[in-house]
């Protein structure tokens, strides 16, 4: 049978946007899921004061997660990051106690985690080492240097000093290190979608060598965005530093598993080439909400890692196995 | 039509756009071109035709800078030249469509056609330009891709392969090596690749074309050169063979090459 030709419909433009912005429509979902159980497990859940609390303590969590979702988009990984984060809380109490001006030490500091990031970029950009490998490495040494510098004990910031502003202090009713991380996600938010860079790193992640036949300087891309973790992990430290007043080489254990899941949780792929800075917002604020939610519901503590954990497995479970299934039937790649 | 015709009265001795001399590749133990010499001059084509690991795609990916050569010589304009990344032939408007076409999946049309070079405004990505921009690309060559918002996974074979070949042709090259290009096209799309091939070529555009549907060959090549085991074994004017001709020296009849082999 024949037919007689007409040209082929487009198909409806809103089924194409809900099937582009599938997973981060089920993370928003999700985390509205989780904020409507604990506003009902707990009253104090939706208070202004625990709103605020809550944004006060994501924040180390979302600026490092911006960073790694470029890292992820590019194929690559962080593991070293709440080692990058005790290093420099450590050596910030230690700086300041030597009686170094507080703002030299927060430009020292930011310009040391920068150049963690730059080494381990390098090796992976230049002397193709695996990203895992690499910072596997450096998750293990720099918590030792860490811990080699502080032996083991917590030093104290003196109070007095403006740092601790920079965790303490509130500005327009909002606190700062809410403050910082809204900065940075809104300058991650516009160098991921808007510039080159942005489109760089998706496009190494897709394919890198066709990124670097269509004349993009790729290894140079992979070292940049590795000197974005180290950087975000310094700001992460100062910003822990300056809340609790005190440095220790056991700051942010586990912070790394916390950040990966965030990004991964915002839908952003392992496998590189599709990444979302505000899925990664979701994201954090999802495991945000999961921690405080459970400590209001007077859960045991000791529960909190077993729910995060679980619910990481199911969110993303949802987004691979039964949105993107509902989203595409073309896609090649999930 | 041959080189010194289209080089016009100035020179005697045509400048070739891009010549090869002595060039050599190894991959580990294997010796993929064993010096090989290439002249390719201006407003030509020439067929690259040989078996599979010939060394076609190997010695392509060196006149784009993808690979770098272990010893010989380019030259563009006979200024001698080296590429170190496909960068730098980009500089010198050397384009190629890869085989492997070379497109980023998760990047939409628009930004895969501009890949490398996005017109910008500020600092940021001119998205409208891209999208206008893309659109005129893919008219010109009557390619038809109803949503330029599409990523590029979602596309069919043939949809990504026009892609690719408009992305390599729009940006001016001067010289526009295709990898086999028309392998996932259909009829219709491969006859409007010839016709480009033959609108570039009038415009002084060099064009090298390595494609297993030797009768297209004819049809838009000016002279064939074959290759055999990481040699160039023979060089033919269009005018001075035929399939059959062509069929033995790739099969290693013609050229004596293929006893010891």
């Amino acid at each position: 049978m024949t037919s007689a030709y007409t040209s082929r419909p487009q198909g409806s433009r809103l089924a194409d946007l809900l099937a582009a912005h599938a997973q981060l429509l089920s993370i928003a979902g999700f985390f509205l899921i989780m904020v409507v159980i604990f506003s009902i497990a707990s009253p104090v859940f939706l208070s202004t004061g625990n709103i605020l609390n809550l944004v006060r303590q994501i924040a180390p969590i979302l600026i490092v997660a911006v960073a790694m979702t470029f890292v992820i988009t590019t194929g690559g990984i962080d593991l070293s990051v709440g080692s990058v984060v005790a290093l420099i809380n450590a050596s910030a109490a230690i700086v300041l106690q030597m009686g170094l001006p507080w703002p030299i030490a927060v430009i020292g500091l930011l310009l040391l985690g920068a150049a963690i990031g730059a080494i381990q970029g390098w090796f992976i950009a230049y002397q193709g080492i695996q990203a895992f490998i690499v910072t596997l490495a450096g998750l293990s040494a720099l918590r030792g240097i860490a811990l080699l510098m502080t032996e083991g004990f917590s030093i104290p910031i003196s109070t007095d000093l403006g740092f601790v502003a920079i965790g303490r202090e509130w500005l327009l009713g909002v606190p700062v290190p809410t403050w910082i991380a809204f900065l940075i996600v809104a300058a991650g938010f516009l160098t991921f979608w808007g510039t080159r860079f942005g489109r760089y790193v998706t496009a190494i992640g897709a394919n890198q060598e066709a990124a670097r036949r269509s004349g993009i300087s790729t290894k140079q891309i992979l070292l940049w965005v590795y000197v974005l973790t180290g950087l975000a992990s310094a700001l992460a430290g100062i910003i822990i530093a300056a809340r609790l007043g005190s440095g220790s080489s056991n700051a942010a254990v586990g912070f790394e598993l916390e950040v990966i899941a965030a990004v991964v949780l915002g839908g952003t792929s392992l496998m590189g080439g599709r990444g979302s800075i505000a899925g990664t917002v979701l994201g954090a604020l999802t495991i945000g909400v999961i921690g405080n939610g459970l400590i209001l519901s007077h859960v045991s503590p000791f529960f909190t890692q077993i729910v995060t954990g679980s619910i990481i497995l199911l969110a993303v479970w949802l987004n691979a196995r039964v949105f993107s299934r509902l989203a595409s039937g073309a896609r090649r790649k999930t | 039509m041959n080189a010194n015709q289209t080089q016009g009265a100035a020179a005697a001795a045509p400048i070739p756009r891009i010549a090869l001399s002595g060039i050599k590749k190894r991959f580990g133990s294997v010796e993929a071109i064993r010096g090989v010499d290439l002249a390719l001059y201006p407003g030509e084509c020439v067929g690259l035709v040989g078996d599979n690991a010939a060394g076609k795609s190997t010695l392509t990916k060196i006149i784009s800078g993808t690979y770098v050569p272990d010893e010989g010589t380019i030259s563009i304009n006979g200024e001698p030249v080296r590429f170190a990344t496909p960068a730098d032939a980009r500089k010198h408007h050397i384009e190629m469509v890869y085989q492997d076409l070379s497109l980023c999946d998760t990047i939409d049309v628009a930004g895969n056609l501009y890949l490398g070079r996005e017109p910008m405004n500020g600092i940021f990505l001119d998205r409208k330009a891209m999208r206008d921009g893309a659109r005129a690309m893919l008219e010109r060559l009557e390619i038809k891709i109803p949503n330029l918002d599409a990523l590029v996974a979602q596309l069919s074979g043939g949809q990504r392969q026009s892609i690719a070949i408009a992305r390599a042709a729009a940006f001016d090259p001067q010289v526009l090596i295709m990898d086999e290009p028309t392998s996932a096209l259909a009829v219709k799309e491969v006859e409007a690749v010839l016709d480009l091939i033959n609108r570039v070529k009038a415009k002084g555009v060099t064009v090298v074309l390595i494609t297993h549907r030797l009768q297209d060959l004819f049809n838009v090549c000016d002279r064939i050169t074959v290759m055999y085991e990481g040699l160039k074994v023979a060089e033919r004017k269009i005018a001075d063979t035929d399939l059959t001709d062509l069929v033995s020296l790739i099969v290693g009849k013609g050229h004596g090459m293929g006893g010891h082999a």
